[in-house]
């Protein structure tokens, strides 16, 4: 019953992520809340289950994107499998620890991202690259707290 | 550091095929997910707007009063350009002036706006059975928007012309200088390949050209408020303040061809 209670906050991240009030965007940015759940998740649960749910997660947010590539279920499994591998061999107790792992994983997923869109030909100025890199990773790992938070209520 | 077994190598590439077959699955995904989330979406957008008027009632309450104090010289000013509209309807009937296009126009409401910062699209509540279809182009009261590109029967996914995949072909108003504006997913467009002797200043108004695929030629694209040099320096290219506020946009009309 529990893990199928992350289906419903997988779909309510989604929905919240959709309909980010814009008095909360900074210099254009939002947080990204399904990178921090898949990473929870991880921590969490069994690596099997999250990695179920990572999926899910992505396809979600592919669907109200305009590319046609699910690029995003690729990296957030990529992502899930490289925290699993990481939280076998250190210790993620730590609230910095993790806070830290998704500032990481947010600033890879946020760099492969907009070298894969430069890739299709697009003109992306430096300053907006490095401003989308920079403060949405650490946008998504200041709100990454609560998440955890959420995930560890539910998954306890 | 990380050791991987055979089964887990074996077990990574079916998994990453299967992930592809997923890819290819996508489209017709998207089109069920955004169908059931929809009705979610409005109610989330309207819980939103209602908690947003709670917080900022201050703010509004003070804007509301400045905004009253305006309406009656505007009033003034209306019944004026009626008159005025009305002088020119008579006339231009007089000179069997024939119309050339009259545009019709759905309003539909933002639900959603992109879930990534990669890219600029918003959802909004009107689909195929508003008639909305791909490629229509989308306005607000202030200028152009974007264009719909994907439907479904009861939303729509918008493309912002700040997205970076958006080229619209445009004119300078004033000396009919043509170019081509591209988002750059800011808040300002920019003009390209405009040659080194064009004719465009800084507060010249930049609007749709006829040459353009997908949107109805003489729309409000936005101000020059630059002007630079490429870094080859053979071509100029125009920063663009879009007359449209895309990063606050709550209600769009879709224009019906």
């Amino acid at each position: 019953m529990k893990k199928w209670s992350f289906l419903l906050v997988i779909v309510a991240l989604a929905l919240l992520q959709l309909t980010w009030p814009v008095f909360l965007i900074f210099f254009n940015c939002k947080p990204d809340f399904l990178l921090i759940l898949i990473i929870a998740l991880v921590f969490y649960l069994d690596f099997k289950v999250a990695l179920a749910f990572t999926v899910l997660a992505g396809l979600i947010k592919d669907v109200f994107l305009v590319e046609p590539l699910a690029l995003n279920t690729i990296l957030f499994s990529i992502w899930s499998y490289s925290a699993y591998l990481l939280s076998r061999q250190i210790s993620t107790e730590n609230y910095y620890v993790r806070a830290a792992v998704v500032i990481i994983v947010a600033l890879l997923n946020n760099i492969i991202i907009g070298l894969v869109i430069i890739n299709f030909g697009t003109i992306i100025p430096a300053g907006i690259f490095l401003r989308n890199v920079f403060i949405s990773s650490s946008y998504t790992a200041v709100l990454s707290v609560f998440i955890f938070k959420l995930v560890k209520k539910i998954a306890a | 550091m990380f050791k991987i077994s055979r089964k887990t190598l074996i077990g990574f590439i079916i998994f990453s095929c299967t992930l592809l077959l997923i890819s290819n699955t996508l489209s017709c995904l998207k089109k069920s997910a955004q169908n059931v989330l929809a009705p979610q979406l409005s109610f989330l957008d309207l819980l939103k707007r209602e908690f947003s008027g709670i917080i900022f009632y201050h703010r509004n309450m003070i804007q509301a009063e400045k905004l009253n104090a305006g309406v009656g010289a505007l009033r003034w000013q209306m019944l004026d350009l009626k008159e005025l509209n009305q002088e020119n309807i008579r006339l231009k009937e007089l000179l069997n002036f024939k119309q050339k296009s009259s545009l019709f126009l759905v309003p539909a409401r933002v639900i959603a706006r992109s879930p990534d910062v990669w890219s600029c699209s918003v959802v909004i509540d009107k689909g195929k059975n508003s008639r909305i279809k791909i490629g229509m182009a989308v306005i607000n009261l202030q200028g152009l928007v974007g264009r719909v590109v994907e439907c479904t029967e009861n939303s729509s996914k918008v493309l912002l012309i700040n997205d970076p995949s958006q080229g619209i072909s445009a004119v300078v108003q004033r000396s009919r200088q043509e170019g081509l504006v591209n988002g750059t997913l800011g808040t300002n467009l920019i003009m390209r390949y405009l040659p080194e002797d064009a004719q465009i200043t800084e507060g010249d108004i930049i609007i749709t050209s006829e040459l353009s695929q997908f949107y109805p030629k003489g729309l409000l694209i936005g101000k020059v408020i630059n002007i630079g040099g490429d870094f080859s320096g053979l071509n100029r290219f125009a920063q663009i303040k879009p007359a449209a506020g895309l990063s606050s946009i709550e209600e769009v009309l879709v224009v019906i061809p």
